[in-house]
């Protein structure tokens, strides 16, 4: 009988608390096994053993104090997983993000925020439940005052591996739902907090297409006139600069941001075919030269601060964490709100007092609503923000007397291109009209006064007849237009063999002979139409004025910034066999006299991947673009997507370039995007696909990811042609497919007739 | 580039000329020119291979050429139109030169380049592929003109992409035809990079030119990506002449072998009896002097082949309208169906009969022409007749089906040039034209031409039948009808 008690009493003792703590020592265990992979086993077995042994303990009533027991283990846990997180590995940091027990959007959402409410879809009933928005408040209090501070809260919710969220992979049309509610609290005047958790965008092209929309945000996120918070989790590619364009970048210090994921560089750098699988040592040593990090980010500045996380990442029961992430956030906005104030003094005042340690900003108020020239502050400070940013990470090796002379002409040249646009022109109209009507007056006068004359003349010449002679002399024709040579012939033209046409198969087209097709078919199937790859050269020697191309910033080289392993002499062949420094050419030249500018990505380096030193050269030529008010042109030649082996620096340049391309649209420009045989990723989804004139060469491909890339991450089978040129004009993502000998008659016609206001030759 | 092709063409030069049998001609046609190429390499004596298709294996130039070439010398290609595959039988025979005949590839200028061109580098048998470049293109064959003296068609000799400048050359043009007599002025519009009759229009009424313009133009630039035209005169009633030309590989020295007259056509255009000379003012009246015309074209094709250098058999064609304005139409860089009546009329002193296509090879393979314009001379009229299975009473609508029975009377003035075996059926290729045979006669002058001529089709027993079990259709009886009206306006 007194045994029955004592049993009926542990009974009672292990109640649900106890069971409950078992759990998620368990979970933490299981946790701490994925994340690790096999790696850090004593340490594991270690907490496996001791929980298993206390379990048994209390299964075999063993235990005298089960709330200390447990707490003994529960410290363990704690001292491993803190002595494991200082030998944490970058690989070990891509599986804690993706884990399923990592925090969510909505754990966020629920601990700390004060109340919220999800718009644009609910769970699975959502246009895309990967993409979660949410109208949350946070509150605070200065005195007995009370103030709701509303801000719109966007970001990927992977749902702790709910099949229908999809991984945190965004389709395209969650974004552009990401758009939409950015939009919203733009008109609302509300601060919007974005939180990326997301392995990568899914790529698939349906309307309105991963690349597109992609581009379509970033453009959209450069000049939002609210400010733009952004948390980084997992920040994977394109997936992640969709929402994170951001006035402040904050990262958790156990997530990563990178340009692939370290499974696809390893794929990329191991050149392997699809459906085989690198091996783990591969893919970490990509994770490691990658520099995917909150510090290697932090360093780089492409991030402005770290938030600290638990051990070992933070999991939904990290309550600490999320009041810190609060006070994180809370500060992140107070500073943008105070970077946009002129006064001086409250200026200096506000952020004294944000920057004190332990100032408590709960209690600190700060109003969130901007003033018209406030946000205007703010825009431009965002966008320069991200100008200035990865310049350090290519090669400038621009004499430094070019760049004094550069930065003089710009003090000159600024007011004098303002004066000679702004003012002269406006009133040289006026004077034009003017002098105009004189003429008219003085030639209807002539016309009067010389009418005898001109009778007696006419007498004349018809007695001559010179009618028939006119009709069968040989006339004068100056511009031999018709038999057009070309300047440039692709060299293969010396090579005497026939080629196969790939629609031979469709379409019955006889072989081509290679003298004809590469020199006067211009690459171009005579049967069918369908082109040929050409080099580069073609482009610059055949489409622009005859000796009018003037090459600028050639000195500007790709380089190896993170140091990736072999990568320097990968680019030294490409250099030496290109003959260019980088895979982007920035130039000027005439089209029947009207001045372009233009950047031409060549898929002939390095598959024309844009990495930093491409960036810079692309933003310099918009630059100068918008300085002289010429056209811009970006003819792609052929790109693979953003630099993989450059990291986080090839990736910035998206975000970079499109901030550089908004404000050259926005000045009044004409930025044209022509795509060349094969165009994918990043710059498509960016700097390229926000063009509002978007042209593709003939038998080109174009979109974000390849068909290798989409069986891998979707498992989805892709109909042929998916990429076709012809596809993508379907879809409504460029506006016309050229052949390639029209180029520079459409150009030409594009020149004339569509583009902005403040054209030089408007 | 230039600096290391120099010396390699300087090697070539100093090759030493190979002789004719040392040479291997590859017979890139069909039908009867392919026969007549392979009697003439045959004659002489220059090996040669032959092509044929599935569709061709009854034809009688596969039979010819097994007897005069041999069983090696005959490939199987799946189309006359491949280049490639010609290239491969030629590298395969082993070829030296590769004569395309008329049709198919012989005007076609980057043929000839590639011919030349391609590593194992051949003799094309007809103009260098500069020449038919340049005389290929109308535009370029007017300016060249003009710039000579030769009378054009009036109107433009360039594209023309000003609206004003078209309404005012098209004003002129009609204002230029009433001067002149016109009684109905026509003006062409057409797309100037256009051809084979794609793109143009006439115009008879001059405030209908600006409507037709604009459709010529927005057409031409749709379909072209060009949309300059030209707006030349459109002349009616008018004899379609010829000047056959030949020249030997300088360029230098062109002679000619007379006129033909091709006006008696079918509605499409295409030729059906041939006559040389181009007039007879012996026998006939003209309302203006024929002897001067022909003199005059004879004069004007010569300018201009000794100007570009022209350096094979080539002829010049011409209109002559009603009050005897001749106007040069285009230059046909080749050897044409009919030069066997300028042939049959023509002897060299020393030499005897011509036949045009041996000359073509003999010269086209680096001989000297070896005789003088003087030394030419002509006698009697030629008359040509293409016998063809075809419905003139409709439309010309080509016959398809099985030939039985063709037979003819031979007589020294016939000379008969057919692909269709005449000892057994054969079925006419649906392929290609229904051409059957040419009929060349000659007479001492055009009565005994003309005569001999309706005795000759009066001797032709053609016979057959279709699937469907109808008679063979023929032109014979449109020959006979036609013999009366020839060299008359």
């Amino acid at each position: 009988m007194p045994r029955l008690l004592a049993t009926v009493k542990k009974q009672l003792m292990i109640d649900n608390n106890v069971e409950k703590r078992i759990v998620a020592l368990h979970e933490r265990l299981v946790y701490l096994k994925d994340i690790f992979a096999g790696k850090h086993a004593d340490d594991v077995n270690l907490l496996e053993d001791r929980l298993n042994s206390f379990r048994l303990r209390l299964k075999e009533e063993d235990v005298s104090d089960p709330y200390t027991d447990i707490a003994s283990v529960e410290d363990l846990f704690a001292y491993v997983e803190r002595k494991l997180d200082s030998s944490i590995t970058p690989m070990d940091k891509v599986r804690i993000v993706r884990h399923p027990q990592r925090i969510c959007l909505r754990d966020i959402l629920e601990n700390v925020y004060d109340t919220f409410t999800e718009v644009g879809g609910q769970d699975e009933y959502s246009l895309d439940p990967s993409m979660l928005i949410a109208r949350a408040v946070i509150t605070r209090h200065r005195g007995k005052k009370t103030y709701h501070q509303p801000v719109m809260v966007i970001g990927q919710e992977k749902g702790h591996g709910a099949e229908f969220r999809n991984g945190g992979s965004v389709k395209p049309w969650g974004n552009a739902k990401a758009m939409q509610f950015m939009r919203v609290a733009e008109t609302e005047g509300i601060p919007i907090h974005c939180y990326v958790f997301t392995p990568g965008s899914f790529p698939i092209e349906d309307y309105p297409g991963a690349a597109q929309q992609i581009a379509k945000n970033i453009y959209g996120m450069a000049g939002l006139r609210v400010p733009v918070i952004a948390i980084i989790s997992e920040g994977g590619s394109g997936g992640a600069e969709a929402i994170s364009l951001a006035d402040r970048r904050l990262m958790l210090s156990h997530g990563y941001y990178s340009v692939i994921s370290p499974e696809g560089a390893a794929a990329i750098e191991g050149h392997l075919k699809s459906g085989m699988r690198a091996t783990p040592e591969l893919i970490e040593h990509c994770a490691d030269h990658l520099h995917i990090t909150a510090a290697d980010n932090l360093n780089f500045g492409y991030i402005d601060r770290i938030i600290q996380e638990p051990a070992l990442g933070a999991r939904p029961w990290h309550f600490d964490f999320f009041r810190t992430l609060r006070q994180e956030v809370i500060r992140a906005t107070d500073e943008v709100i105070i970077q946009t104030r002129i006064l001086p003094v409250f200026k200096t005042l506000a952020r004294n007092r944000h920057t004190r340690p332990n100032a408590d900003l709960e209690s600190l108020y700060i109003h969130w609503g901007l003033s018209a020239a406030a946000k205007k502050r703010l825009v431009a400070k965002r966008q320069k923000k991200f100008l200035g940013l990865s310049k350090q990470a290519a090669c400038d090796h621009r004499p430094w007397h070019t760049k004094v002379i550069e930065n003089l002409s710009d003090c000159i040249s600024k007011p004098w291109i303002s004066f000679k646009y702004d003012f002269y022109r406006k009133h040289q109209r006026k004077i034009q009209t003017f002098m105009e009507e004189i003429d008219n007056e003085w030639e209807t006068f002539k016309h009067k006064a010389l009418s005898p004359w001109r009778k007696f003349r006419h007498d004349i010449e018809k007695k001559n007849n010179k009618q028939g002679e006119e009709l069968t002399a040989l006339s004068a024709w100056t511009k031999d237009l018709r038999r057009k040579k070309w300047n440039y012939l692709s060299p293969r033209y010396k090579i005497d063999q026939t080629l196969t046409c790939p629609n031979s198969a469709d379409y019955g087209c006889l072989d081509l002979w290679g003298p004809d097709l590469f020199g006067e078919f211009a690459g171009v199937c005579s049967y069918c139409g369908y082109h040929f790859p050409m080099e580069p050269e073609w482009y610059v020697r055949n489409v622009f004025d005859r000796d009018s191309v003037m090459e600028f910033n050639s000195e500007i080289e790709a380089g190896n910034p993170l140091d990736f392993p072999d990568f320097a002499q990968r680019i030294a062949k490409a250099q030496e066999r290109n003959g260019t420094r980088s895979g982007c050419m920035t130039f000027e030249a005439r089209i029947s006299n009207i001045k372009i500018i233009v950047a031409m990505l060549m898929g002939t380096f390095r598959g024309g991947s844009v990495g930093a030193a491409e960036g810079y050269k692309f933003v310099e030529a918009a630059e100068r673009a918008t300085k002289k008010r010429y056209p811009f042109l970006a003819y792609v030649h052929g790109t693979a997507g953003m630099r993989i082996q450059e990291g986080t620096h090839a990736l910035i340049q998206m975000p970079r370039c499109t901030v550089a391309v908004r404000r050259y649209i926005e000045s009044g420009g004409l930025y044209m995007v022509l795509y060349d045989t094969n165009s994918f990723a990043g710059p498509v989804a960016s700097f390229l696909g926000c063009s509002p004139y978007q042209f593709a060469v003939r038998s080109s491909n174009l979109g974000f990811a390849g068909p290798g890339v989409i069986k891998e991450t979707t498992g989805i089978d892709i109909p042929p042609r998916y990429h076709r040129s012809t596809e993508a004009l379907s879809r409504g993502h460029i506006q016309g497919i050229w052949d390639r000998r029209q180029i520079r008659a459409n150009l030409k016609q594009a020149l004339r007739t569509i583009g902005g206001r403040n054209l030089y030759y408007r | 580039m230039m600096e290391k092709n120099k010396p390699k063409e300087a090697e070539i030069e100093q090759k030493p000329k190979l002789s004719l049998s040392d040479h291997k001609v590859l017979v890139a046609n069909r039908g009867e020119i392919a026969m007549r190429i392979m009697r003439a390499c045959h004659n002489l004596s220059i090996p040669f291979a032959a092509v044929y298709t599935r569709e061709d294996a009854q034809s009688g130039h596969v039979d010819l050429a097994r007897s005069l070439g041999g069983d090696n010398c005959l490939y199987r290609v799946s189309s006359y139109h491949d280049a490639n595959e010609i290239m491969s039988v030629a590298d395969a025979a082993g070829c030296t030169a590769v004569h395309p005949g008329y049709g198919f590839f012989a005007e076609d200028f980057r043929f000839a380049r590639r011919v030349t061109k391609r590593d194992r580098s051949m003799i094309f048998i007809g103009p260098s592929w500069k020449i038919i470049r340049e005389l290929g293109d109308k535009i370029n064959t007017k300016r060249l003109a003009r710039s000579l003296g030769v009378p054009t068609v009036p109107g433009s000799d360039r594209p023309i992409y000003d609206e004003a400048e078209a309404e005012h050359i098209a004003k002129s043009l009609f204002a230029f035809q009433e001067q002149q007599g016109v009684t109905h002025p026509l003006v062409l519009v057409k797309a100037s990079a256009g051809g084979g009759g794609m793109g143009i229009e006439e115009v008879y009424d001059p405030d209908q030119f600006r409507s037709v313009y604009r459709r010529i133009r927005n057409y031409a630039l749709r379909q072209f990506k060009d949309e300059g035209v030209l707006i030349e005169q459109r002349i009616k009633d008018f004899n379609h002449l010829e000047v056959q030309i030949v020249s030997d590989r300088t360029g230098s020295h062109p002679v000619h072998f007379g006129t033909r007259n091709c006006s008696i056509q079918s509605t499409g255009r295409q030729k059906r009896i041939e006559v040389a000379p181009g007039f007879a003012p012996d026998t006939l009246d003209y309302s203006f002097d024929a002897a001067r015309v022909l003199t005059n074209i004879v004069d004007y094709s010569l300018t201009m082949a000794t100007k570009v250098g022209y350096d094979n058999v080539g002829t010049w064609e011409w209109i002559v309208t009603r009050s005897g304005e001749p106007f040069l139409m285009e230059v046909n860089t080749r050897i044409q169906v009919e030069n066997g009546v300028s042939a049959c009329i023509s002897h060299v002193a020393g030499r005897g009969c011509v036949d045009l296509i041996s000359e073509q090879i003999r010269l086209g393979l680096g001989e000297d022409l070896g005789y003088t314009q003087a030394e030419i001379a002509t006698e009697g009229v030629g008359l040509e007749y293409r016998i063809i299975a075809e419905d003139p009473a409709n439309n010309f609508t080509p016959w398809v089906g099985t030939i039985e029975t063709f037979h003819w009377q031979e007589t020294p003035w016939l000379t008969m040039l057919t692909h269709v075996p005449t000892n057994r059926s054969y079925e006419i290729p649906t392929e290609f034209d229904p051409n059957l045979a040419l009929a060349i006669i000659w007479g001492k002058n055009l009565e005994e031409a003309k005569e001999r001529g309706l005795a000759f089709l009066s001797s032709i027993e053609l016979k057959g039948k279709n699937a469907a079990g109808d008679e063979l259709k023929s032109n014979i009886d449109f020959l006979k009808a036609n013999t009366e009206h020839l060299l008359r306006f």
